[in-house]
């Protein structure tokens, strides 16, 4: 047997070896456990408040929209019913159908028209937010809390106050008229209330920092030696921003859509205050089917319908996410 | 793909470009061998505020040759590189290109293109899509782009990694891809920004000649910057060190390591022995010098244009400096101390001893002999000596 120095034999090293192994195991078993509760407990209290406040009152809504109205309280007929000892489930699809075949088409063509107001506002807000973005990304971090300041400090006030704020800016006699008409520029009023015009000077305002934000985090993380390249390999600015920029920064986008378009397709007070009679937007049929029709059953098909064409826009967004997750 | 398959597939370097009984790191001067100036440096200089970053450069670089610039972090090295590229405007001073000022042109208009420390491989783009980049820029026909493509990848090695993402490959398919990017468009003047910054110390050597290779391969002029002087020593033609915005020695890498010509290359380049000595008497066959550290002269075989008993460096390179227990018979050029230290690094052994006044001396001692014994250890009292050639007299 041969005999190491100091007494270390290979069977001792081997015995000692096993013996750190299990320790370690054990080690690692216990940690694992650990962390599996922690993790269910951190995820359990946001899960717990996803399930009461938002998929609990969407089964409700989903569940309405296969009934029909009926003069009681609540307003609309049961779907599970027992007649004669027997558990009747009544889906009425006439709701759905009604939106795709009402006879002048409000419903279809409120959705196309909130569809295309929530897409331009989001254009637009693209358009305006990413040089604030930029200016935001690239300045001194004394002026960057300045900016900053000036972003957020709107959103102390209530949002309907600043929507008020804008209609005595617009209205016949506002602030935007008078400024025009004292420097010669028009001679009477320009109608701006009650136009498409302010509904999207409206969203486009109390939106705008949902965009600038996610950008100015997706241009902190811009590497500027890509834009360097780009430019070494002869690519001119204006090319160099999308080709280089703009795919650096495709999260941002993505994201700062998202958080524009999907409030914009639903909203309801900045078309109701600055909108005119005309711009019939999906969260005005909304509110008028349930509060003035009270035709909850109508409403809550409408309203299903929108989460599903909201649906396509977060899908394609959950898709970028993980792709770009991937990368990494 | 692994590094090691990247290491089994290369072929070896092929021999560096020389001639017959050329010594190594000895470079003809480009001037001597009739080679035409490609890029002329005059006075550039770039200011941040009070400080000047490149001080009044001068630099002319010729055709087909690499020229590296050499020196600490801050000295200068990547302003000057980016000033090249287009990056930094400088506060004055010409880069002339081919007879042309390029100074107020965007770096998208420079026949000059540039390998990043980082490399900066477009994440997004296939290892294709990046080396393609730059000739779409120019508007290349379709066939012709995907003719230089094929050429690039097949000069780099890395025709069968077309389809890739850059985060697909190691750190060394990365610098080929790279590599190939800025060479595609056939640019005039090759950037070069710390190249091997990025790899690990044994890809790093490997990837030295085989980037000399593939530089000299395609013939593109080439500058570089790096801290890392082997790295400078085996790739470059010419050197030029800086310090502080200036350029403290240009020459090739023998010529500044055997001839520094003052102390600050002296250091910068390997390490160094440096006395603080006096003239004592100079004449056309020899001078004498006397160190303040130890108490036998130093004997130089040439004229010294100084006057007697004005102060001067010696610098003693300490693999020139031979290590001995027994006394030498000449009374000049040795000195004697204690074995204070001694670094062994498998190939060489490093002694540290010190002199009698305190001053440690380092030499050293190549490991020709597996087992030899009777070497000079620990504690020995030894002589150091030194051949009179080996002297290099600095006076700044």
């Amino acid at each position: 047997m041969p005999t190491g120095i100091s007494g270390i034999t290979p069977t001792l090293i081997r015995q000692k070896i096993k013996q750190r192994r299990r320790r370690k195991a054990e080690i690692r078993n216990m940690v694992h456990q650990e962390n599996g509760i922690r993790q269910y407990a951190v995820i359990f209290l946001p899960y717990l408040w996803m399930l009461l406040f938002f998929l609990l009152p969407f089964l409700i809504i989903f569940k309405i929209s296969f009934s029909v109205t009926e003069i009681a309280i609540p307003p609309y007929s049961p779907l599970v019913s027992f007649v004669d000892g027997a558990m009747q489930i009544l889906l009425h699809l006439e709701n759905y159908t009604n939106i795709f075949t009402d006879e002048d088409g409000t419903y279809l063509r409120s959705y196309l028209k909130s569809v295309q107001v929530a897409s331009f506002s989001t254009l637009f807000c693209l358009i305006i937010g990413y040089p604030i973005a930029w200016a935001l990304a690239t300045c001194k971090n004394t002026t960057r809390n300045v900016m900053f300041m000036l972003i957020i400090m709107p959103s102390w006030t209530s949002f309907v106050v600043r929507i008020y704020a804008w209609m005595t800016i617009m209205k016949k006699d506002g602030l935007i008229n008078d400024i025009l008409m004292a420097l010669g520029i028009i001679d009477e009023p320009l109608h701006m209330l009650q136009t498409d015009f302010a509904v999207y000077v409206g969203i486009v305002y109390c939106y705008l920092p949902y965009m600038v934000l996610p950008l100015f985090a997706a241009l902190m993380k811009v590497d500027y030696t890509l834009i360097e390249a780009a430019y070494d390999l002869g690519c001119r600015p204006i090319k160099t921003f999308f080709n280089s920029l703009i795919p650096q920064t495709k999260s941002g986008i993505v994201a700062g859509s998202m958080l524009v378009f999907i409030p914009a397709l639903g909203e309801y007070v900045i078309p109701e205050l600055l909108g005119g009679k005309d711009s019939i937007l999906i969260g005005r049929i909304l509110w008028q089917e349930f509060f003035n029709n009270r035709d909850w059953p109508l409403a809550s098909a409408v309203a299903i319908t929108m989460l599903a064409i909201l649906a396509i826009p977060i899908v394609w967004f959950f898709n970028a996410q993980r792709k770009s997750r991937e990368r990494v | 793909m692994t590094e090691n398959t990247e290491n089994t597939k290369q072929p070896l370097p092929q021999k560096q470009q020389h001639r017959p009984g050329e010594l190594p790191g000895w470079k003809a001067s480009p001037v001597s061998q009739n080679k035409k100036p490609i890029l002329q440096i005059k006075g550039l200089t770039k200011q941040f505020g009070n400080f000047n970053a490149v001080d009044k450069v001068d630099l002319t670089v010729y055709e087909g040759e690499i020229f590296a610039l050499l020196g600490s972090s801050g000295c200068g090295k990547s302003t000057l590189l980016r000033m090249l590229a287009g990056f930094e405007q400088p506060t004055y001073g010409k880069i002339i290109l081919d007879g042309e000022d390029i100074v107020d042109d965007p770096p998208y208009r420079r026949n000059i293109n540039m390998m990043f420390q980082s490399y900066a491989l477009f994440p997004y783009m296939t290892v294709k899509q990046n080396i393609a980049f730059g000739l779409k820029q120019e508007h290349m026909p379709k066939a012709q782009i995907e003719e230089r493509v094929q050429k690039m990848l097949k000069l780099v090695h890395m025709e069968n990694y077309v389809d890739r993402k850059p985060h697909q490959l190691s750190g060394g398919q990365r610098q080929r891809v790279a590599l190939a990017r800025s060479l595609a468009k056939e640019p005039r003047l090759l950037l070069l920004d710390e190249p091997m910054g990025a790899l690990d110390k044994k890809l790093r050597e490997q990837m030295r000649l085989e980037l000399v290779d593939i530089i000299n391969s395609v013939g593109v002029t080439c500058l570089m910057v790096t801290h890392d002087q082997e790295e400078a020593m085996t790739m470059a033609d010419r050197i030029a060190i800086m310090d502080r915005g200036e350029f403290v020695q240009v020459g090739g890498p023998r010529e500044i390591y055997e001839n520094p010509n003052c102390r600050f290359s002296a250091e910068f380049i390997g390490s160094v022995n440096l006395f603080d000595c006096t003239l004592v008497s100079s004449n056309t066959t020899q001078s004498i010098i006397k160190a303040s550290d130890f108490h036998h002269p130093i004997e130089l075989s040439h004229d010294l244009d100084l006057a007697d008993g004005m102060p001067l460096s010696i610098a003693i390179r300490p693999e020139k400096i031979y290590i001995s227990k027994e006394r030498p018979a000449e009374e000049t050029n040795w000195c004697e101390g204690d074995v204070e230290n001694i670094a062994y690094l498998g190939d060489i052994s490093i002694y540290y001893v010190k002199l009698t006044d305190g001053r440690i001396v380092s030499s050293t001692l190549p490991n020709v002999d597996r087992f030899k014994t009777g070497l000079p250890t620990w504690e020995d009292h030894v002589y150091l000596s030194w051949d009179p050639e080996s002297c290099i007299a600095l006076t700044i």
